[in-house]
């Protein structure tokens, strides 16, 4: 019985003690930040463009994907050390393959990517009323060789607001649009949102080189 | 004592004399085929290639349920397990392709010919090595078209233990050279395989040609419509995308090919019923049909699809689980035109936004191209000679609108005891019935015990048949400027009921929408919308593009007393609660991305763009 009683405990330690060496330690350190053209965030359709980082040193290599929230955020777990940052193509902003950015991540990181978009929207402002949702906005030309696709003034129910999730798209007139200068969309709000009290909007610009767009911060507008 | 020495001695004698005999010990295996005696036994060779045709690839097509209901064609409408396929967008390695394992197993078999092969006739080697570059052609197409250029590989590779393998590292040849290898592989074996003229189930010179001619198109509007594209898909080694100088001499080649087919005689469209739309769905079924020029065959008891289990109307299944798990959508449906040449496009509303009435169920698709009828089950029309009860509910005038009423069970009878919701649906958010009003017709068999899976079905599945190659030749000609072109496309549409000479002249609208309507659910509509490098477009996953979206039309029988409509049947169209998200394709779904671990593997391999 003393016997069956040792074996038992030594059982229960055995498989106690197992667990403390088949797991890998969590990453602990965070890489955080936005990815930003002259000083401002470039917003993104919500898991649409991606970043990727690459570590050197180990035998097989595979990438590490980043996602990018809607406002141009993006903030990626990992273990201390030194990575490779790829701007990637299949985004609103020109690749960069070749020229990758070396991040040394150690603890808590901030790093802001600097990126190049094809056009570049700012000083967007709304105004709502007798069911009309109209847009001022600026919009720059960054890269000489882009031609601009579409422009298109988005209305949605939540913040994540974007070509994909919508409720509502109004087109701009591509032959009226003036780059570096200010233009203007103006939508009629479709009857099912009118009793809304508020809705989410935002300005998207495609180019002919890119699938996806660059869009404006999503703004609340009280309708 | 001495009958012991004369026993010894015996003893002795017989260990001496069997040890003499050494070849006694000699035996043929009983359980190993040896390479000497496979490859000179044309019966066994011959079960080789069997296996080897059995496993040509596809993406959508050889009777995939589940990737036909991943385009814009049909929804899954099964067991919800797989509802995934209405809530999805194409990942970065969606049609993903590599299977070197295969492209070796065909390389050994050349080689292991020429090496082992003493007792066959020069004819039969070249036969048979003939059938088995024809399937190392086809994969390699299957590569190309989904992964851009890949590494050509002829024969096997040998490691030589030396530490160093980069001499089994071979980079990726161009997009351009691997079509080229599929043309010149095609011209180098298309004479050598006459015995099989008769066949439509091995390769012979007709189904080359065929391969020909689709591949050469593929790389024709490859060449030219991804240099029309903003910024064009391609890496600085040529890997993916093909100068835009080359399309006209594809678009010549694989026109070429495609009149050798046409012009032999020994094919013909397939016409034998008047009825127009049976005939077209029997096109599929009669096996042996002049149509046909290549196809996996089936049969019962040996080798069976569940097709039918899967697809049939739900009350004509005799099986008691799924059917029904595809649900055409009202796009493809609409996509037929009506005979007298007008816009496929239903009316069921007026332009004011009225429901139109019509006497009978059927009466809204009357004059409809005869193909609708032969690829798709819709309301009022009839399988295996029963008709289909296809009607969502009732549709009650409420003295301002119509209020739509769906019974709780299918079959019920509403209280004027009448038909409320039909055995066959559609019922929103419903499982093995239809979601969309539409089922599937074309290759769902008709035979008894089709639909149970214990006998299941065994009509068979065509790789290539004329009517592509019809199409085939009105593309490449229409894109070479040549006025043949329409003559080929309206021998199609006489074929599904239109008039002779219906079109006067083509457009790129016409020729694409004829592709969809005359190949639906042929494995053919993912990889053209990517020739034509419009699938971003098509498929732009937006909410607001209807033609990223699955739709459907239900059915409603009018109840109202004393109005002229009573009794008659109004249609709804829908979006179903089950197609949650709409097609997404994006830039990086044009070539899928390489597997990180064939990467790590190969230093050499460049990786496609976007991945």
């Amino acid at each position: 019985m003393k016997n069956y009683i040792i074996y038992i405990l030594l059982g229960t330690a055995l498989v106690f003690g197992a667990c403390e060496y088949d797991n890998y330690e969590e990453p602990q350190a965070i890489l955080y930040g936005q990815v930003v053209y002259d000083g401002q965030a470039v917003g993104v359709r919500t898991n649409g463009p991606q970043l990727e980082l690459w570590q050197d040193g180990y035998e097989l290599s595979k990438n590490i994907p980043i996602f990018i929230a809607q406002d141009g955020t993006y903030s990626v777990s990992l273990f201390d050390g030194e990575y490779k940052l790829v701007r990637k193509a299949g985004a609103p902003w020109l690749a960069e393959l070749s020229d990758t950015i070396i991040v040394n991540v150690n603890g808590h990181t901030e790093f802001d990517v600097p990126v190049t978009p094809y056009f570049s929207l700012h000083d967007e402002t709304y105004q709502a009323g007798n069911n009309t949702v109209s847009v001022t906005f600026n919009i720059d030309q960054v890269v000489d060789a882009a031609a601009i696709q579409e422009v298109n003034l988005y209305l949605g129910y939540s913040v994540l607001t974007d070509q994909n999730k919508n409720e509502h798209i109004a087109g701009a007139d591509i032959s009226n649009i003036t780059l570096g200068g200010q233009n203007n969309i103006q939508a009629t709000i479709p009857e099912h949102l009118q009793d809304e009290e508020y809705l989410f909007v935002r300005v998207g610009v495609r180019s002919n080189m890119s699938g996806e767009f660059s869009y404006t911060e999503v703004q609340k507008l009280d309708i | 004592m001495k009958n012991l020495y004369i026993k010894l001695t015996f003893i002795c004698c017989l260990f001496l004399m069997a040890c003499e005999n050494e070849e006694w010990l000699e035996r043929q295996p009983q359980n190993i085929i040896t390479d000497e005696q496979l490859w000179n036994d044309p019966q066994l060779i011959k079960s080789l290639l069997a296996n080897y045709y059995n496993r040509i690839p596809t993406l959508h097509g050889v009777f995939n349920t589940g990737g036909m209901a991943e385009l814009d064609d049909a929804m899954w409408s099964g067991h919800q397990d797989q509802n995934w396929r209405n809530d999805f967008q194409f990942g970065d390695d969606y049609g993903r392709y590599w299977d070197y394992t295969y492209i070796r197993e065909i390389n050994l078999a050349i080689e292991n010919i020429d090496q082992y092969s003493v007792e066959l006739s020069d004819e039969e080697k070249d036969l048979f090595k003939s059938e088995l570059r024809f399937i190392r052609a086809f994969i390699y197409f299957e590569l190309v078209k989904r992964m851009g250029g890949v590494p050509i590989i002829t024969e096997q590779l040998i490691y030589d233990f030396s530490g160093d393998p980069s001499s089994l590292q071979i980079p990726r040849a161009t997009e351009q050279e691997v079509y080229d290898f599929i043309y010149n592989e095609m011209e180098a074996i298309k004479d050598l395989l006459d015995a099989n003229s008769s066949s439509q189930t091995r390769a012979n010179k007709f189904v080359a040609l065929a391969l020909e001619s689709r591949a050469m198109l593929y790389a024709g509007s490859i060449a030219k419509y991804n240099a029309e594209m903003g910024s064009p898909i391609s890496t600085d080694g040529g890997e993916v995308g093909i100068p835009s100088g080359l399309a006209n001499e594809y678009f010549a080649k694989s026109l070429a090919a495609s009149q050798e087919i046409i012009n032999s005689g020994g094919y013909e469209i397939y016409n034998e019923n008047p009825d127009k739309g049976a005939n077209f769905y029997e096109l599929f079924m009669q096996k042996g049909n002049s149509e046909i020029i290549f196809a996996k065959d089936y049969t019962l008891s040996l080798k069976i699809h569940w097709f039918t289990y899967d697809n049939i109307p739900r009350s004509l299944t005799e099986d008691n689980e799924s059917s029904s798990n595809l649900s055409p959508s009202l796009g493809l449906v609409e996509s037929y035109d009506y005979l007298d040449g007008s816009e496929g496009t239903l009316r069921y509303q007026t332009a004011a936004g009225d429901y139109i009435a019509y006497d009978n169920i059927e009466d809204i698709f009357a004059n409809k191209d005869a193909r609708l009828y032969g690829t798709i089950v819709y309301p009022g029309t009839t399988f295996k000679s029963a008709p289909v009860s296809i009607q969502a509910g009732i549709a009650v005038w409420n003295g301002d609108t119509y209020e739509f009423r769906n019974a709780p069970n299918l079959g019920d009878n509403y209280d004027d005891g009448q038909l409320w919701t039909g055995f066959d649906g559609p019922q929103d958010n419903a499982r093995d019935v239809s979601n969309t009003g539409f089922y599937m017709r074309k290759f769902v068999s008709e035979a008894p015990g089709a639909s149970t899976r214990g006998v299941a079905a065994e009509n068979w599945w065509p790789w290539f048949r004329l009517g592509e190659i019809y199409l085939n030749a009105a593309e490449a000609a229409f894109e070479l400027g040549r006025g043949e072109a329409v003559g080929y496309i309206n021998t199609l549409r006489e074929r599904a009921g239109f008039p002779a000479n219906s079109l006067s002249a083509l457009t790129t609208e016409i020729i694409r929408k004829e592709r969809r309507v005359e190949l639906a659910f042929e494995d053919h509509r993912y990889f053209d919308l990517k020739r034509w490098r419009i699938a971003h477009e098509v498929w732009n996953g937006s909410d607001t593009n209807e033609d990223a979206l699955v739709y459907g039309l239900y059915p409603y029988r009018v109840v109202r007393d004393g109005h002229e409509d009573d009794g008659k049947y109004i249609f709804n169209k829908v979006r179903p609660t089950r197609f949650r998200q709409p097609r997404f394709f994006r830039m990086a779904n044009y070539y899928s991305s390489i597997d990180p671990n064939v990467l790590n593997n190969n230093p050499k391999l460049v990786r496609n763009p976007f991945h």
